[in-house]
């Protein structure tokens, strides 16, 4: 396929992220994507990349706590805020959340799992104790392709104090 | 005793009689009621704490020193061809180390591409870069430029129809006369059904990484089939086998679409040969969804004759393809297969269109033909008043009519009231009452039918060290389909033995244990009984030595919860009583998949019941309940087959409602090739799926008793919701998926 | 060569978007991906998230929106409450992560959906071609007004703001003006196939909400139950008798509806003329659900 030609290079500039509370300094085009300079630049491959579009949520990290798609983002945008990525997520061992997913289920190829977690991970932080409605809602942009939404749904409420 | 047998073996429909060299174990299948620690009960993922921590290396991961990049420039039209190539302005980009184009010469040999100067579908790979960067690849490609004259193309069915354009014979199957009973049937029914064209979409593209060494070519590739894809890459390099190591230890779906070693390791072995650096080619999303593959669409015309009390007289089906797979005609066996029929007929014509091929998605051809059957009997059944679910009770055929030769096991019957029970079914004209909400309630069933016996080669090995762990190494890779977990329940079943002190390796051929590849839903009945038989290889020889340390007969010892006992109770040692004896030495034991009974036939059935409520004022369908019930013989693992019947289910219910590949009719380039304009469901579009599985394990199939379950529960989700929508708003979509426009249209 | 840069204020980036062949980058949503297919390439990029736009807040009997508040900030924000069709089209749009970076002004100047102006394979009448490929082709999801381009309006935002009266701060290196939602947008011609009436050096700041309508709703129909573009959205919205009703999905730029007569001036396209049962029931679902 032809892709049309983008705007030439733009000048590297020197960007500083902050990523799961490590600094990391690069001279880099500015609209690399985020989720292209986490897993080659600083090799934490498990964000992964599916589309590329912002349609399939793999690439999901937490940008100031909040799950964006690091796909789309350009990497000077990211800047400036706290990231964290899967890799962060389980430095500490895995999380209640994360034993949820393997006890229920969760995952069956794997691919978007490590999206999926961030996506939870983003909620649970700012709603402890979500309905099952809530769920399906903030989860909803977090495309598994084998079909594991039953229990994905399933072991995000055994987490939460939520009554379903 | 190691042997040469000749056994019956298949693949997705494809019959072959061939010579097999097998170990007789002298394992007898579990029986129903075997009292069982692990096999059967529900068990949390092997790889689970890899995958959900992202420590999991999937094909896209790997990166090797000085790895290059590689990048493919596809045709942007349906067919032309290529009359410059500006390779030298490519070659120039900075970072560039190879380009390939179809004037290439290639360090292999394929009959047809893989590079093409008359591209025959939009997509279709012209050229490839490698170089330092993605970047440099891609910008190299556009620097390509190519110079493309327009040729005419096809991409409708219709038109290829009329034209004759066929892609092999027409293929037919036939039994009685078909034509005389359908002029002698006291009902008959006729329906007109399109399927949709259905991309697979895995969320991990194709994908490979490519390493030439000296003395050996080492391919990581997101594949399902790594022993396939090994002689692939040996066959068209002409390179020995034992020279090709294909690693395969994470795959981010398949679903069919990636067997074999693909354009994309070829390609990267090709281009690592010639650059002497090892590259990784990964398909970009536009890449995947125009040729990673796809279930191709048909129009089929279904006609059935019946008496009045519904028993059917005859049964005729005809298909019309899409350009399928070359060779593989199976949309109409369900129609040869699924119903006692004397007077039978199936006829089914590959259009060769300038679309990509299809090729494998989940239950390939059978599901197409399930979904236009089972809406026809759905019709029949309205035609005769029967209850749908009592006229397929009538009709249950207890052996293969097709090969005249009885199951092995078929408890569709069971399926049948399971599913009714589960569902509510006998209440279900109550859903067409009118709603409070204004939407049109029903209830549809549809039945499946596939095969999933397995069968050999499939070996396993299985070693016992010093610390009483037992290491297990097989020769498949696990797609998501829990493989390697049910390995391990099998071995710690057999070993007696805790879970924790079982570990499985595979996804690697280098040890050169066969395993088969991950399609036509044979991997557990292939392999689980392989992995039994080395399981029981160790424990035989663990107890000759516990007989010689506890001076015990070995006959009298049992192994159970990591221990060695007597029968009669007076000996209970720790297993490592024995192990620890064995210094740096190892138990080892071999196991393979023995033959395929003489004489039957191996197939999965099922029933799905599906709830719909449909919206009169904007044509919304939406799912709000599948219930389903599926005959797989024993199941190794309840938790993970649950999660495989929701997926396919969910799958299934966007083939009836959502997902089409859209060609646009003036260019023949589909518009719809990315993820953005491609909808696969949401969680938000899950309902709620109730599942149940046959208490029936397989004895006669193999010796764990499982049959296969990766394609069944996605074959009769879509007709079971084109015949609930039927049920509520009484009439039907003459094809799927049911759009907001078919649907308006239909009811209107 | 190009450039990028973070201003941290309004004037500092209006000063830059002075430039030509420069561009406003907010969640970079849509952005991204038209870099990515070749639909935009500009020189400079201003990434506007540090420019002090991203407030909620009072503005008389109403509120003023920043233009890069994100559309999950306002389908929750306090003080959104009365204004319920804002809060469920920003709740609509694509998806929980998208939604937490994009924002209102990048909402409402989001490029069309169309698969062959957004397809590599295509150069169409509104990117610069000769042919509006869906009239001829596949156009099932586009609009129902005849035209140069079928395209089909993709902003959940827009008709939701247009049914609450709203208004755009439009400013620039020399000035602000202030305009109804609705003239933000125009019909593309032979000459000008830009879809909006902003100029090159202008940018959205703020979206004004004068008080609150008394009822209103957003009602659409997505391709599936969420994560996807409106095939039709209408928004609706009563003060005392009066009832507006606008549509994103139907033309390609959000249409007023005469609310007595919804279906004028949309005869539908062949394959896209569904659309209109649709939007007639959503009218009466819409008038109904305000009504009550």
């Amino acid at each position: 396929m032809l892709v049309p030609e983008r705007g030439g290079a733009v000048v590297p500039v020197t960007v500083v992220l902050c990523v799961n509370g490590e600094r990391h300094e690069f001279e880099i085009d500015p609209l690399e994507r985020l989720a292209d300079v986490l897993r080659d630049r600083i090799g934490l491959v498990g964000t992964k990349v599916g589309c590329g579009e912002g349609a399939c949520g793999a690439c999901a990290v937490l940008l100031d706590g909040r799950a964006v798609a690091s796909c789309l983002l350009a990497v000077g945008s990211a800047a400036g805020h706290r990231i964290e990525t899967i890799e962060g997520l389980s430095r500490d061992g895995l999380t209640p959340l994360q034993e949820a997913f393997i006890a229920a289920d969760a995952l069956q190829c794997g691919f978007c799992t490590p999206g999926q977690i961030v996506a939870a991970t983003g909620l649970l932080r700012a709603e402890p104790a979500p309905t099952r409605a809530a769920v399906r809602q903030a989860m909803s942009g977090n495309i598994c392709r084998c079909g594991c939404y039953p229990k994905i749904e399933q072991a995000i409420l055994s987490c939460s104090g939520g009554d379903g | 005793m190691t042997r040469l047998v000749k056994t019956v073996t298949e693949m997705e429909g494809r019959f072959e009689e061939k010579w097999v060299l097998v170990e007789d174990d002298g394992l007898v299948s579990w029986e129903a009621e075997a009292a069982l620690r692990h096999v059967g009960h529900p068990t949390p993922r092997l790889t689970g704490p890899q995958r959900v921590s992202g420590a999991a290396r999937y094909t896209v991961d790997v990166a090797l020193p000085g790895m290059l990049h590689a990048a493919v420039l596809r045709s942007p039209v349906a067919h032309g061809r290529v009359t410059a190539l500006q390779v030298a302005a490519a070659e120039a980009i900075a970072g560039v180390r190879a380009v390939l184009t179809p004037a290439s010469e290639l360090g292999f040999q394929q009959r047809s591409g893989p590079l093409h100067d008359e591209p025959l579908y939009a997509g279709a790979p012209l050229a490839v870069v490698a170089a330092d960067t993605l970047a440099a690849a891609r910008e190299a490609c556009r620097a390509l430029a190519p110079s493309i004259e327009p040729l005419p193309f096809t991409v409708d069915i219709e038109t290829a129809w009329q034209e004759q354009r066929f892609d092999g014979d027409l293929h037919e199957e036939a039994r009685g006369d078909v034509e005389a009973a359908l002029a002698a049937a006291a009902v008959r029914v006729e329906l007109v059904v399109s399927t949709p064209g259905q991309l697979q979409t895995p969320i991990e593209p194709h994908a490979a990484v490519a390493w030439w060494k000296p003395d050996e070519l080492v391919c990581f590739i997101a594949t399902q089939g790594m022993f396939d894809a090994r002689a692939e890459l040996a066959k068209r390099f002409d390179l020995p086998p034992e020279r090709v190591r294909v690693i395969t230890e994470y795959v981010g779906g398949g679903f069919g679409g990636k067997q074999n070693a693909g354009f994309e390791a070829l390609i990267a072995a090709e281009l690592s040969r010639r650059t002497g650096r090892p590259v990784r080619l990964v398909l970009d999303r536009h890449g995947e969804q125009l040729d990673g593959g796809c279930r191709p669409a048909t129009r089929q015309t279904v006609r059935l004759g019946a008496t009045a009390d519904g028993m059917l007289t005859a049964i005729d089906a005809e298909a019309l393809v899409e350009f399928g797979m070359s060779g593989w005609r199976a949309v109409t066996t369900p129609a040869l297969t699924l119903y006692r029929c004397a007077d039978v007929r199936g006829i089914e014509a590959n259009l060769r269109l300038e679309l990509r091929r299809g090729n494998a998605f989940r239950a390939p051809a059978v599901m197409e033909g399930i979904t236009a059957l089972e809406q026809a009997i759905d019709e029949l059944a309205i035609e005769t008043g029967l209850d749908p679910l009592e006229l397929r009770r009538r009709n249950f055929a207890d052996r293969d009519q097709s090969a005249d030769l009885p199951y092995t096991s078929n408890s569709l019957l069971w399926c049948y009231d399971r599913a009714a029970e589960l569902a509510g079914w006998p209440d279900r004209d109550r859903w067409r009452e009118p709603q409070a909400d204004g939407l049109l309630r029903g209830m549809g069933c549809a039945a499946q039918i596939w095969w999933g016996g397995g069968g050999p080669p499939s070996h396993a090995s299985c070693r016992l060290g010093g610390d009483g762990v037992a290491q297990v190494v097989v020769g498949v890779q696990d797609i998501g389909t829990g493989t390697l977990t049910a390995a391990r329940m099998v071995a710690a079943e057999e070993l007696g033995l805790p879970l924790d002190r079982v570990t499985v390796r595979g996804g690697d051929t280098a040890p050169a244990i066969y395993g088969p590849v991950a399609g036509g839903s044979q991997t557990t009945p292939s392999v689980m009984p392989a992995v039994r038989g080395a399981a029981a290889a160790v424990r035989r020889k663990l107890l000759a030595l516990a007989g010689d340390v506890f001076e015990a007969e070995p006959d009298d010892l049992v192994v159970d919860d990591g221990r060695i006992r007597s029968r009669d109770g007076g000996l209970d040692e720790p297993y490592t009583a024995v192990t620890a004896k064995l210094g740096q030495a190892s138990i080892d034991g071999s196991g393979n998949r023995g033959p395929n009974p003489d004489g039957y036939r191996a197939n999965t059935f099922g029933c799905q019941i599906a709830r719909v409520a449909v919206d009169p004022g904007t044509g919304s369908v939406r799912v709000e309940g599948i219930w389903a019930a599926h005959d797989i013989g024993r199941v190794i693992n309840p938790l993970g087959a649950s999660s495989q019947v929701e997926g396919g289910i969910l799958q299934g219910m966007a083939y009836a409602l959502s997902e089409q590949r859209v060609i646009d009719r003036t260019t023949g380039v589909p518009v719809n090739a990315t993820m953005d304009d491609y909808k696969v469901p949401t969680m938000m579009d899950t309902p709620p799926i109730v599942v149940a599985f046959a208490p029936l394990p397989d004895t006669l199939l193999n010796t764990v008793g499982a049959k296969g379950l990766g394609e069944p529960p996605i074959i009769p989700t879509a007709a079971a919701i084109a015949n609930a929508f039927r049920h509520a708003t009484g009439r039907r979509a003459a094809a799927l998926p049911l759009t907001r426009a078919r649907v308006l249209e239909a009811i209107a | 060569m190009s450039t990028f840069c973070r201003p941290t204020t309004l004037a500092d980036a209006l000063a830059a978007l002075a430039e030509p062949g420069s561009r406003v980058l907010a969640g970079g949503t849509d952005l991204s991906g038209l870099i990515d297919r070749g639909l935009a390439s500009p020189t400079t990029v201003i990434d506007v998230q540090d420019a002090g736009l991203d407030r909620i807040e009072r503005c008389g009997a109403g509120v003023r929106i920043g233009a890069t508040a994100t559309l999950a900030t306002v389908a929750v924000s306090d003080l959104l409450t009365r204004w319920t069709a804002l809060r469920e089209a920003a709740a609509a749009a694509a998806s929980p992560l998208l939604r937490n970076v994009a924002t209102v002004g990048g909402n409402l100047c989001q490029h069309t959906r169309c698969w062959y102006y957004r397809g590599v394979e295509w150069t169409c009448w509104l990117g610069g071609g000769d042919t509006c490929f869906a009239q001829i082709g596949e156009h099932e999801r586009h609009g129902l007004q005849p035209g140069d381009c079928i395209s089909a309006h993709p902003s959940d935002l827009a008709p939701a703001l247009i049914v609450s009266d709203a208004t755009v701060v439009v400013a620039s290196a020399t000035g602000i003006r202030e305009q109804p939602v609705a003239a933000l947008y125009r019909r593309p011609d032979v000459d000008d196939r830009s879809l909006l009436t902003l100029g090159p050096d202008e940018v959205i700041t703020h979206v004004v909400l004068p008080a609150p309508p008394d009822a209103s709703v957003y009602l659409r129909e997505g391709q599936r139950e969420a994560f996807s573009f409106p095939l039709v959205g209408l928004a609706v919205a009563r003060f005392g008798e009066r009832l507006v009703m606008a549509a994103a999905g139907v033309a390609n730029i959000p249409h007023l509806l005469d609310p007595d007569d919804v279906l004028h001036d949309l005869p539908g396209n062949p394959q896209s003329a569904w659309k209109r049962t649709v939007l007639a029931t959503l009218a009466s679902r819409g008038r109904t659900a305000v009504t009550m």
